[in-house]
């Protein structure tokens, strides 16, 4: 308590990494400081340094390259909210981000660390999942590449290591004929941390069946995470009211199998199948 | 002078404090800075119920900054708390009864140093079998709590036979509903700050809702004199009944007392949550039957109040839930019994309402249950029982003037067409279903059956300032500025020209507490009766000033002036000279007394002077997937007698409809789970409908300008409104608050909106 803290804003990511790869295990990054301050004065945390990599060049922009989305990884959920080319390669985050939390948040979180702060219930993870988006992660031995469904290895355990930094994100782009969503429970319309959050990426075919989806499932499971079981089952079905209320249904008993039973299981096998079949029940009438 | 002129009456004038507040000029607690200002702490027991055996406060007192650890032991006076009943201490003496409850109070030159001093106290305690629901702690081998029994007090509302009544009714219906703690949530975090001026006396700055009664209970703690502590109310953001107990100022006063150095004490959100009063969950188990028009002719109820730890306000909420169980409906046959019970959860005290919220969810839904048995529209069966001019109540009180439910009733009749109308074509979405529901309530102004009277002063100076002195805490709800139309309405003149100085107890009378929506009608009419003395003094002076006679005069534009020759006038103030000249008294004292009777033991009696009505429509919207629900829409029709203040009014009526859908559908304090706001969820801006506020003035004669309350009303009708829709929309009733997402989901499961349509599209 009340022990002093250094603040430190390095000028470049060279320079971030470098005092990483001396500090890290001493050093908190803060970007918008949404967990961060929380956790600083709960107690949760009691770092030698702050690291504000918030204004980091590296860090910031949006944009198609190379057929792939890059989303920086200090952009605010705001930003991200707003972007007209996550609107167009990426709607089920643009959806995500516009009902995060409230405005104040919005407008300091950044999605670098709603993901590197793995927790379960983190709103843009679902959506970069169904994206099959991996993080740009820096370190004074380089760049490399880790997808975000390697990441959280557990909730608020990240497999990000202490000298390690994330610039960005690269997402696999939705085309015009693929239909996107996500949705979320939360206690309230705004400001409540969600019950469950869900993503998908779906096309039918001529004939009407399904014939690609990627779907993620969050805040139900110890960490968000794709649902292979549930896109196999749906792959060559038409997605009609009663086979998707069936893949709600077995999504219910993968969620348990993953979480096993608790007092919230009663709502949550339940609200999984409702909430599944309110983001796929869209595409019943759409071609 | 008697004819009615209203310039201040009826006009939403700018509200005093509102410019200050925009622009951050208010100070509160939290804000003083007095100069070398030591911080206290308060160190609380981690046991639900234990035995305290010793306190040992040595480390604590060599740590380097830290001046003093105070105990029980160290309470001159008499170490016991409570406005009702006398039974809570401010530091625990052998016993701890609730987990938050004070023990050791630390002073430290810095936060730092109080910290370390709080973990090196070292309380020896021996725990104590505890008891976490009222119906477990009526049990005969229930760990006691209390030496004088578990049961704290239980009122009693009996008349005519309800059990033989029953026996006519073509519909009876029965079912019990539960509530959940509470908390309130008020903007502000308690804080609190004082220092001992240069004559000795203790001066108190306090965020509350009654700084008379906090002076009573810190001279009772320190046994001193009223001369010796001052207590001032500061810029108060929000009570809600919570600063009815004496949260900090017992605390402030005792550092103050023993290290005679200034002191600061500031509550976290956190301490907050743990500290102070929740509302009272209840347990209610009504009957309710009627004839086959829907006429009531009988309830029986039996409520159980869990006041936890401490009485606090219990009494008052187990008298309230009894006398206000059958609602704003007239019927012959009662027997109603509530009983406050202590247990060892966190204390519950006063909160908007006093019990009334929650026994109007369980009236309201037997309303419906009753309408949907006998086939009669619900807001008919209501308008048919609805109390009128001359009716009697259930504690035998007849009615004489200002019943307007009936024109409540009537305001929402339209909206409600229309709703029902608009019900099945506005539903877009699948697997949504919308429902419309009524809520109805009365409220009796002030406190239950008891003396609770106001006092009010009103001064001129040879400058012909008036001035209106008052007791009364402003705490948000504007009090301050509708007594200074009240007093410039009487005086005639602009709002502008009266200054008033509110609740400090050295320079202000006591005006009782700001709780039971009771100032407007009191202490409203303290002032008008004191402005009416002044008025009449300076209209005898004008009278042999101007050699005219009085009745011709009128006082208007601070002069007194010849009604048909307005040229032949005297100022205010040269009244105001020749009166200190004449060394006349120039202040004028105002006093008011509702007129009740107190309950008798069969719980008859006329507890209120007046009683306020109100009739609440909901529209809502239910996610049939999810257990989400969007309220859509609230129309609140209100009877206040007469608003003085009509913006004031609605304000009033939307904030408790907020106050009144978080109660409805999010709001639980699970004692010992429930920290902070993060897991306690009151709604948002965005989780509010659009609200439509009717005022209805049914004017009540001895208001002060026809009017009554209106602060406790505006949260009653809502809930059991919504959870009314509720069950409108889905055909299946919740009978537990809140109605939560897992509480809906399970109604839309059982009522089969939670499955497949069954004529399936490709």
């Amino acid at each position: 308590m009340n022990k002093t803290i250094e603040y430190i804003r390095p000028a470049d990511i060279n320079e971030a990494v470098n005092f990483l790869d001396l500090n890290g295990n001493n050093t908190v990054t803060i970007a918008g400081g949404t967990d961060v301050m929380i956790d600083l004065r709960s107690g949760e945390i009691s770092p030698e340094y702050l690291l504000d990599i918030s204004r980091l060049p590296d860090i910031h922009g949006i944009g198609m390259k190379d057929g792939l989305l890059h989303i920086g990884a200090g952009s605010t959920i705001n930003i991200i909210a707003r972007s007209q080319d996550v609107y167009r390669f990426a709607p089920s985050l643009t959806k995500a981000t516009e009902t995060f939390a409230v405005p104040q948040i919005r407008n300091m979180a950044t999605i670098g660390g709603n993901v590197a702060h793995c927790s379960p219930c983190g709103d843009t993870v679902p959506s970069l999942l169904v994206h099959e988006a991996y993080a740009v992660v820096h370190s004074i031995s380089g760049v490399k590449h880790i997808p975000v469904s390697d990441i959280a290895s557990g909730p608020y355990l990240t497999n990000i290591k202490k000298n390690e930094l994330i610039s960005s994100f690269v997402l696999k782009p939705v085309t015009d004929s693929q239909f996107s969503n996500f949705e979320k429970i939360g206690r309230r319309k705004a400001l409540a941390i969600s019950r469950m959050n869900m993503a998908v990426i779906l096309s039918k075919s001529n004939n009407g069946t399904v014939d690609f989806i990627r779907f993620a499932l969050g805040a139900a499971t110890p960490v968000s995470k794709r649902i292979e079981e549930i896109e196999n089952f749906l792959i060559g079905q038409k997605p009609v009211e009663k086979i998707l209320w069936q893949a709600g249904k077995k999504l219910a008993d993968i969620m348990v199998a993953i979480s096993g039973r608790r007092p919230s299981t009663i709502y949550k096998e339940k609200a999984v199948q409702g909430l599944f079949l309110r983001l796929l029940h869209p595409v019943i009438n759409c071609k | 002078m008697k004819e009615a002129m209203t310039t201040s009456i009826g006009k939403s004038i700018k509200k005093i404090d509102a410019v200050e507040k925009l622009t951050g000029k208010p100070v509160f607690c939290a804000d003083f800075g007095f100069e070398n200002s030591l911080v206290l702490k308060v160190l609380r027991s981690p046991y639900a119920h234990a035995l305290i055996n010793s306190i040992d406060t040595e480390m604590a007192l060599k740590i380097s900054g830290v001046k003093g650890v105070l105990t029980a032991v160290d309470i001159p006076g008499k170490n016991v708390l409570g406005i009702i009943n006398k039974d809570q201490p401010l530091l625990a003496e052998n016993k701890v009864r609730c987990i938050g409850e004070p023990v050791a109070l630390i002073a430290a030159e810095n936060e730092e140093a109080a910290e370390k001093a709080m973990a090196a106290i070292s309380v020896s305690y021996e725990e104590l079998p505890a008891v976490f629901s009222a119906e477990e702690s009526l049990k005969e081998n229930a760990p006691v709590i209390h030496e004088k029994g578990n049961l704290l007090a239980k009122k009693t509302i009996a008349r005519g036979n309800a059990d033989q009544e029953f026996q006519n009714c073509a519909a009876v219906i029965e079912n019990t509903y539960t509530t959940s703690h509470i908390e309130h949530v008020y903007l502000e975090p308690d804080a609190g700050a004082g220092y001992v001026n240069d004559d000795g006396l203790l001066v108190v700055y306090a965020s509350t809702q009654n700084p008379h009664y906090d002076l009573k209970e810190i001279i009772s703690l320190l046994e001193l004199d009223e001369q010796q502590v001052r207590v001032i109310q500061t810029a108060t953001g929000g009570g809600f009944g919570s600063r009815l107990d004496l949260n900090l100022a017992g605390f402030v006063a005792l550092a103050l007392y023993h290290l005679k150095q200034s002191v600061r004490l500031i509550y976290s959100r956190e301490e907050v949550f743990l500290a102070t009063a929740k509302r009272h969950p209840l347990k209610i188990t009504m009957k309710t039957g009627a004839d086959k028009t829907g006429k009531l002719l009988a309830i029986k109820a039996r409520i159980l109040c869990d006041t936890g730890a401490y009485g606090s306000y219990g009494i008052a909420v187990a008298a309230r839930s009894a006398v206000h169980s059958a609602g704003p409906y007239s019927v012959e046959h009662v027997d109603v019994e509530s009983s406050c019970v202590y247990t060892n959860n966190p204390f519950s005290g006063a909160m908007r309402g006093f019990g009334a919220p929650q026994v109007a969810f369980a009236y309201e839904s037997q309303m419906d249950l009753l309408a949907d048995a006998l086939k009669i529209d619900p807001l008919e069966i209501r308008q048919v029982n609805a109390l009128q001019n001359g009716s009697v109540t259930i504690t035998g009180q007849k009615l004489e003037e200002s019943v307007g439910i009936g024109n409540c009733i009537e305001a929402i009749r339209s909206h409600y067409k229309d709703a029902c109308q608009n019900q099945f074509i506005k539903n877009t979405r699948p697997y949504q279903k919308r429902g419309i529901g009524i809520g109805c309530m009365l409220y009796g102004i002030g406190n239950t059956g008891t003396k609770n009277p106001a006092s009010a002063r009103i001064e001129i100076d040879q400058e012909g300032t008036i001035t209106v002195f008052t007791g009364c805490a402003d705490i948000g709800q504007g009090s301050t500025t509708i007594f200074t139309q009240i007093a410039a309405e009487v005086l005639g003149v602009t709002t502008d020209h009266i200054k008033i100085c509110t609740a400090d107890t050295k320079f202000t009378p006591n005006a009782g507490a700001t709780s039971a929506s009771r100032q407007t009608y009191i202490s409203g009419n303290a002032i008008k009766q004191a402005a009416d003395k002044m008025a009449d003094t300076l209209l005898d002076q004008a009278a042999s000033h101007l050699n005219a006679d009085k009745a011709n005069l009128i006082l208007t534009n601070e002069y007194a002036v010849i009604t048909n020759n307005p040229d032949k006038k005297v100022s205010f103030s040269d009244l105001a000279v020749s009166l200190h000249k004449k060394e006349d008294d120039t202040c004028w004292h105002g006093f008011f007394d509702p007129q009740t009777t107190p309950l008798d033991e069969n719980g008859q009696g006329a507890p209120y002077a007046t009683y306020a009505f109100a009739c609440q429509l909901a529209i809502v919207s239910v996610d049939t997937l999810t257990g989400e629900v969007n309220v859509e829409k609230i129309v609140a029709a209100h009877d206040v007698g007469k608003a003085i203040h009509p913006e004031q009014v609605k304000g009033q009526i939307c904030g408790g409809i907020a106050m009144g859908l978080g109660f409805a559908l999010m709001e639980e304090f699970e004692p010992g789970k429930t920290i902070s706001m993060k897991d306690y969820h009151i709604p948002t801006s965005i989780d509010i409908p659009d609200i439509e506020p009717i005022i209805i003035e049914s004017n009540e004669p001895s208001g002060p300008f026809g009017a009554k309350g209106v602060g406790e009303p505006a949260l009653i009708p809502t809930s059991p409104a919504i959870l009314n829709a509720l069950n409108n929309a889905l055909g299946e009733r919740i009978y537990s608050l809140p109605a939560n997402l897992e509480r809906v989901l399970e109604a839309c499961i059982k009522s089969g909106n939670f499955e497949p349509k069954e004529n399936d599209n490709e």
